[in-house]
Formats: C-alpha cells, structure tokens, sequence
C-alpha cells in the first residue's frame, strides 16, 4: 500500500467545490510588513531633511552614551548619533538590494523570459553559458573583485553584486516562463496571430510577474545580507560613510562595553530582511491561481 | 458525390519528424486528405497515431517536415511571418484541455477579444459588442462573466469560452482537438450541440479529432481513420462504420465500449500494442497486429484505393463490403 | 443471503470534508451492499463522490479535517473507525485498489517486480525466491508476455496499458477478495481498454473475487456489471441490476446521463439529449433533490423534501424520485 499517499492529492480535485471568485485578503501581517519596509525607504530618501543629527559628526562630549532621549539609540565610541547613523545606513543597505537586483532582473529576466519562449540553439547556448557562471563561485568572485577594484565607492558594489546575481535570476524566471510556455493557451494566442512581442508581455508576462515578484523581494533581503557580509569583511563602501553592516563590523571590538552598537543596526537588518522575505512569501501564495484553495 | 463540391482544406503528403537522425520518429508518415466546404471530417485514432500532431502540422503549431497544406487554394507551408499569422486567421484550434487554453490571469473579454485586438480589426464599442455577442452565443452571459478571470470557471464554461474566441476571427475552418474528452457526459452533449449550431450559423467547416469513436461518429460527415502515423481508411461516417474495410477500423470499433447492455461483448479484441513510431513495420504498418497479415503485406505497402464511392482504405485485402 | 455472508455491507456511510469554504459532504449517507463473485459498477460525474466513496470503503482519509460516519463491513471488517494499524490488516488480504493513473500508482525508480515482490514479502511472509517466483507468477496471469524478463523492467519502460496490467498484478499479489477499480481504462486507448476490462473480468472469475469498478463511463459498465450504482452529489439516486437501471430506469437524472451521452449507432449529427447547467456546488446543496435544478419534473416537492431511496418493481431496484418516470414494465408508479 505504499502507493496510496501520492493519491491523496487526488482527492482534492475530484470534489467539485465552485472557485473562489476573490482571492482571501494578505492579512494584517502583511500590511504591518509593507509598513515598515515604506517607513524604512522613506527614512532613507528623506534622512537628509529629516530632523536628524549628522551620522559624521563627531560629539566628544557624548562618547559611548547609552540610548536615552538626546541620543536615541545612543552614541558611539566617536560620539556619533547611533539613530542617524542608522538611518543614513540603510541608505547603502537599500541602494545595493535594490540596485543590484535591478542590474539582475533587468539583465536576467528579459534573457530568462527569451530563452524558455523562444527554446532551440539560442536557449541551449545561453542557458549553457549561465549554467557555468552559476558554477563558479559567484560570493568568492565578488570579493575577488571588490578587493581589487579600488577604491570602493557604492555604484562599483552594486554593479558587481547586480552581475553575480544575473544567473540566478536567469535560472528563476527561466523555469518559470517555461511553465507557463507550454500551455495551451500560449499555441492559441499564436494560432490568433499574435506576434512573439504580443505573447510575451499581454500572455507570459502577467504570469510569472508573481514569481519574479517575490523573488525580487527576497533577492533584495538576500543582497542586503550579502552587502553586510562584504562590508563585516571592510569590502563594502568606506568608513565613515556608515551602513549596517559597517556598523556591525566596527562595532564589534567594543561589543562587551557597549552593546548598543551591534543591537541596533542588527534589529534593523533583521526586521528589514524579515519583512522583505515575509512579503515574498505571501505574495507568492496570494498570486498562485494553481494552488488548492480548500 | 463530395467530388463537385470544393474541398476547402487538401492536403498532400504530409509528413512530420520529430528529433534528428536516427532518433527521428515520424508522428506523421505521408498523410492525404481533402474537407470539403461546410462538411465535418473525423479524425480518429489511439494514442500515437498521429492524429493530433496532424492537427498541429496544419496550423503549422507543429513543423511539417514534407508535403503540402492548401487552405482555399493557398499553400500555408509556403508561407512565413505576417502571411503565416494572417493565413492561421482562417483556420482555428480548440484544445483539449479546457483549463490551460485559457489564460488565468486574463479576463474573459480580453481572452474572446485577444484575436480582434491583435489584429486593431475593430475598436472601441464596435469590439465591445462583437465580443458580447460573441459570448452570449457561447451561453455565456457577457453581463455577468465578461469581466471574471478565466481561472473562476469549470471546464464546460472554459471550453464555450474557447469556442467563442476560436470564432472571433470568422474563421473557415476549426480543428476541434479533443475538445470533448476532458468533461463529463452531461457538458460533453451540451457542448457538442453548441458545436452543431455553431458550424451551421457560421457556415464552418470542421476537422475534429476525437479518440472516442461514438462522439466522432454524432459529429462527422466523413470519418479518417489514423494508425501509426497514416490513414488506413476513410469514407463517409455511416458506411464505415456499418461496414469498415479496413480489419483495423473493424478491431477499434468492436472495442468501443456502447452503454448499452446487450451491445455485443468484445468477442474479437485486439491484442498487443501499436509498435513503436521509431521503427515501424515494413510494408503495411498494421500487419504485425493483424489476423488477415500475409507476406506481400511486409514487403509491399498498401496504398489507398476505393472500395465504394468516396470510400477509400489502403490494404491489401480490404473486408468485403457488404451492406446490411 | 444473511448479511453477514455478504462481502460487502456498506450502511449510512458519510464523508464530510471541513474546508475553509465550510463543509462539503462528499459522500452523503450511502448505503449498498455486495456479493461475493460480483462486479458492481458505481457511476457518477466528477463531484458525484464516486471516487471519496470508494476511498472512503477503502479506509483511506487523506487528511485530518475529514470526517466520516456510518457503516462499511469488509468481509465482517469495520473499516469506519480502525486504526490505520488494523486496516493494514485488511489492505491487500481482503481489499485492493487499481487507481486511474498507473504511472503515479507506480513509483518510477523501482522495478516492477520488487514493487510486487514487497507486498509478498512483508504481508505472507515469503522468503526472496518465493516471492520472485510468485511475482512473475501473477506477471503472468494479468497478460504480461515474457513476465520473467519483464521483472526487472522500471515502470517507464511500459506502455500505460502494460503499467495498469502491472498495477493489477500488484493489487492481487495477496489475493485480496474485493478489488475497487477507480477508473482502471480511464486515459487508456480503446482497444487497450477493452483488453483491461477483458483481463478484470476473467481474473474475477478465476481468483473469485468481487470487483468495483467505479467509473463515469456508462459504457464501462454496461456490459461488465451485474449490478450497477448511480450517484449524484454524494448520494445514491438509483440502484439495480445492469439491465433494470439501463432498460427501466426511473430517475430522470438515469435517463438524462443514458441519452446525453454519444452512441456509436446514432447516425451523423444526431442531437443530443443535455442535461441544463451543469453538476452542483457540494458546499451550497439545497435541501431537497440535489437534481432537482436540472430536472425537467422537478416539482415544488423536489425542491424541498430529499427523496429517499424506494423500491421499484424489481427487486434489488431502487430509485430516489418524487416524480419518478413512468414504469416500462407496466407497473403503476408509487
């Protein structure tokens, strides 16, 4: 009887219950997530006019204050305003997320989407050729380059992640379009007489935006652990210029005297990455008609 | 006889490999046939035969590898880009699979009208109404549908959807692939009388293409019979099925399966299985399942020949036709 | 027959499956029974709770949200209820299925033989040459050529007409006395169909056992059943030996299901009889005959009151109708 579990599924289909004609709402959670994500971008696009201390202003009146009412979140071992400093921080953080996943997708998807439509010798080349940059090992090249590309400003960091990140993106939407490629509907739309151009934005395209939706969301959350892995080994931009992961990387000689220091800028990547990542998810779910909604 | 009237679609010598070399496997071996004006063909067959590939190769969805496609006197395999997209105009496709025919993520209207819009043949209220029309001649309520996704209805409601797309354009011609085989009994009927009436309002012409030999028998004028990659007999639908010429045809109908208690029980049944496409018998491809196989039957293969007016069969030793 | 000496004895049987959407009562209080050495076809569209019932005799419940009540008696065994521990004791012995799709009833990377080998194994406790021996055995019987060769075959090196013989052989390996077949020719070519139905009908006879054969395929069971069932939304609408249901059918929905579908004899385009709109939504069931929408006599009663299953004329025929179509053997409707 070991084959009846995978008849379970079975089941499911053979009960005909009339589809849902809305979708359940995201919940609560969600929009508590997309909150704080807009808050954190806002703060970063507008930290320059916002009401803040400078994150480069060095107060040696107020070294290594803990967090209280004049300094938020405390003051460093320069006497820099921890709370700007982590505002201005997510500045890098954000930039290099979103930068770099813009350079993969932009790259990437367009390739991926190309490469499943059109299949043949253009895909088998392409796909080959990714297939061996996905091979070698994309976080030793970034740092092998970004050691040697001096000196290191931001846009260098997010062209060189954004490059490392084109296979990957290739791969996803790759398998994705090919799904949807070989559904019946895609033949119709040819035999209609659509053009290729037609097909590939009014039928593919709607199709896998969820997917590549969500995993730009979680490739972002990815590349911001990435920026502070670089930057914990001082790859990423150059102090003073503050980012979160910098900020950890600093400030973890003086973790035992002052634990403000790492707290805060790592609560901020957690919760920004756990948002990120929670948004993804449930995007994912929420968009995919083909799941079992009993 | 057929003979006065104009076939619509005539196509020669069809022919479609897939894969290279010695993988190649031919779907399709050199398949002839003409419809005529406002008559349904039936296209039957098993799995493998041939027969929805050979629906493909006409909308050119599949490559055919040889042989000729004359659509109204025009050969489509000639034909590429702009010519092609606009000659696929004339002839349309209804596809097995209700569901996947139909964009999920686009919305009823959009999906009847996708042909009018890639065309910019209408615009505006003029589009709106067409499509309205359309749908309602589907059944579809275009008030209360038009606007739903294509992902909130059940297989029946997809396939009028299909139908009703497939007409946007006028065509004259629509291969119905399978288009029944996925609904139940109750839908299949509904859909198959919409089908009539449809192929009478819009003067259509049919090439439907069915593994169930009852519901090509209730739709078809004339009825082709496919094993292996080939036409073994074709003829008006009554005649070959009272009396097939072929042993084939005669071991398909003996298994099909009449809800009807005291219909014969399947006496003769044919036994093993259809060899493999990649390497077919010599001679004629059915002799290694068939009683009546002699020697000439392997070294020479049979060619279609007529054994009642518009009744042709490619075998050797045709069954005697007798009629009842 | 004393009920006891019946193989199959299935009362009040419900299945209510707990969706997000509410409670759908897949199967909703059915009840039949079965001889030993008989084939009993249950028909039913998709949503008619064919395939749940027959899972559900089977004691199989795929999820925790399910919940079931009644009575199913396999061979004296209560299946409603058991431990999956105690109904291990029954699966194969007593009760084996053939699923629809042989390819994912198969696992894929295992040769056919071991699959058949392990239930001999394990169940009759047969050593490794005993049970290679037996394998190829009941190879054999269900008509696959050369089965010792066959043995080592992986299931994707068959064609599906060979995997459901293989399916067959696996169901049988521990001579089980009920086989369900929950659409065994489904997807199967026509002529491969009719070897399949052939091999189910001469394995019944020759192992003696009693065989389901659930399908939507009126043409399935006309000439394979002595005894059909017909459901629809979950319930029984009208039961009877082949021939009564198929020749003195009194519930419309029977009759509806026998005109609308295609025959081979009707000559080129025939109109077909249809039922209107199409089968219903098991979360929003109305109170009274589930068919009752669609019917063409339904009455202010029908929609209502739920008939319940009566005796017609013949024995063992029964039919659940208000209005039940005039009788064909000259006997005054109830």
């Amino acid at each position: 009887m070991s084959n009846v579990a995978n008849e379970f599924s079975l089941l499911e289909e053979t009960l005909l219950i009339e589809k849902p004609e809305k979708t359940e709402p995201l919940g609560i959670l969600f929009w508590i997530c997309v909150g704080w994500i807009g808050v954190n971008v806002l703060a970063a696009i507008l930290a320059n006019v916002l009401p803040m201390k400078n994150p480069l202003f060095e107060d040696y009146n107020a070294i290594n204050v803990g967090p209280g009412l004049h300094h938020l979140f405390g003051t460093d071992d320069l006497g820099r305003d921890i709370f700007s400093r982590v505002v201005f921080g997510s500045r890098v953080s954000i930039a290099v997320g979103v930068g770099a996943m813009v350079i993969g997708f932009g790259v990437g998807a367009p390739l991926g989407m190309l490469a499943a439509y059109k299949r043949g010798r253009f895909d088998t080349v392409l796909t080959t050729f990714m297939y061996v940059l996905l091979a070698f090992p994309a976080i030793i090249a970034t740092i092998a380059v970004l050691s040697f590309w001096t000196p290191r400003a931001l846009l260098k960091i997010i062209v060189v992640i954004g490059l490392a990140s084109v296979p990957l993106v290739y791969r996803v939407i790759r398998t994705a379009t090919l799904n949807v490629a070989t559904k019946d509907y895609i033949i119709a739309a040819k035999v209609q007489g659509a053009t290729d151009r037609r097909i590939l934005i009014k039928e593919l395209l709607p199709n896998i935006a969820p997917i590549g939706v969500s995993f730009l969301l979680i490739g972002i959350a990815t590349v911001i652990t990435l920026e502070g892995a670089l930057a914990f080994l001082g790859l990423s931009v150059n102090p003073p210029t503050p980012s979160w992961g910098n900020m950890i990387n600093e400030a973890r000689t003086v973790l035992a005297q002052n634990p403000w220091l790492v707290i805060f800028p790592s609560l901020a990547l957690c919760l920004f990455l756990l948002c990120l990542n929670f948004i993804g998810d449930r995007l994912r779910t929420h968009f995919d008609v083909t799941e079992v909604k009993l | 006889m057929t003979d006065t009237r104009q076939p619509l679609l005539r196509v020669q010598d069809l022919t479609v490999t897939f894969g290279h070399h010695h993988h190649a496997v031919s779907a399709v071996a050199g398949v002839s046939f003409e419809i005529y004006e406002g008559e349904t063909l039936g296209l039957v067959g098993e799995s493998g035969c041939g027969k929805s590939t050979t629906g493909k190769a006409l909308m050119r969805i599949v490559e055919p590898s040889s042989g000729t496609i004359e659509l109204g006197g025009v050969d489509i395999t000639e034909q590429n880009g702009r010519a092609l997209r606009n000659a696929r105009t004339h002839m349309q496709m209804i596809f097995q699979d209700p569901i996947s025919s139909l964009n999920p993520r686009r919305r009823v209207k959009d999906i009847v009208a996708e042909p009018l819009d890639c065309w910019k043949k209408v615009r505006g209220p003029e589009r709106d109404a067409m499509i309205s029309d359309l749908l309602s001649k589907v059944g579809i309520d275009p008030a209360v549908y038009g606007n739903r996704y294509a992902r909130q209805f059940s297989g029946g409601q997809c396939q009028r959807i299909s139908i009703a797309r497939s007409l946007a354009m006028r065509p004259k011609l629509l291969i119905c692939d399978e288009m029944v085989s996925a609904l139940d009994v109750s839908v299949q009927a509904q859909i198959l009388n919409l089908l009539e009436d449809l192929k009478a309002e819009y003067g259509l012409t049919l090439l439907f293409i069915a593994h169930d030999l009852a519901v090509v028998k209730n739709v078809s004028d004339r009825v082709a019979v496919m094993y292996l990659g080939k036409i073994c007999e074709i003829g008006p639908a009554d005649a070959l099925y009272e009396a097939p010429a072929h042993p084939y045809t005669k071991f398909l109908l003996g298994a099909a399966l009449e809800a009807d208690p005291d219909s014969p029980m399947h006496s003769q049944v044919l036994e093993g299985e259809p060899p493999s496409p990649m390497n077919p018998p010599s001679g004629c491809r059915f002799r290694t399942r068939c009683p009546n196989a002699t020697e000439r039957c392997a070294a020479e293969e049979p060619q279609p020949r007529e054994v009642a007016p518009g009744h042709q069969v490619a075998c050797h030793f045709p069954l005697s036709i007798t009629r009842k | 027959m004393s009920e006891s000496e019946k193989l199959l004895v299935v009362k009040d049987l419900a299945t209510t499956f707990a969706t997000a959407g509410g409670l759908v009562p897949a199967v909703g209080g059915v009840s039949f029974d079965l001889e030993r050495n008989e084939t009993l076809g249950i028909v039913g569209e998709s949503g008619s709770g064919k395939t749940v019932l027959s899972r559900t005799i089977m004691g199989l419940q795929p999820r925790a949200n399910v919940t079931v009540t009644g009575s199913a008696r396999v061979n004296g065994f209560e299946v409603v209820g058991a431990s999956e521990k105690e109904k291990r004791q029954i699966w194969g012995t007593e009760v084996a299925m053939v699923f629809q799709d042989p390819m994912t009833s198969l696992n894929p990377v295992m040769r056919i033989g071991k699959q058949i080998d392990e239930a001999l194994r394990v169940r009759m406790g047969m050593n490794r040459a005993a049970a290679r021996a037996r394998a190829i055995e009941l190879l054999e019987l269900v008509g696959i050529p050369s089965p010792a060769q066959r043995y080592d075959a992986y299931p994707g090196q068959l064609s599906g007409g060979m995997r459901q013989r293989v399916v067959i052989a696996t169901a049988l390996a521990c001579s089980p006395k009920l086989l369900m077949a929950d659409e065994p020719t489904t997807g199967l070519d026509v002529t491969i169909q009719a070897q399949i139905l052939n091999l189910l009908d001469e394995l019944k006879d020759r192992l003696k056992m009693s065989v389901i054969l659930v399908t939507h395929d009126l043409g399935v069971v006309a000439t394979r059943t002595s005894r059909i069932v017909v459901m629809y939304a979950g319930r029984i609408v009208e039961t009877g030996s082949t021939r009564e249901v198929f020749y003195h059918h009194r519930m419309p929905y029977t009759r509806a299901l026998l005109e609308s579908s295609p025959k081979v004899s009707n000559h080129p385009h025939t109109r077909l009889a249809t039922i209107p709109g199409r089968p219903p939504n098991l979360l929003k069931l109305a109170q009274g005959c589930s068919f009752a929408p669609r019917c063409a006599y339904a009455t202010d009663r029908c929609h209502q009151e739920r008939p319940e299953l009566q005796p017609a004329a013949e024995p063992g025929h029964s039919f659940a109708c208000w209005n039940p179509l005039p009788t064909t053997r000259g006997v005054a409707a109830p």
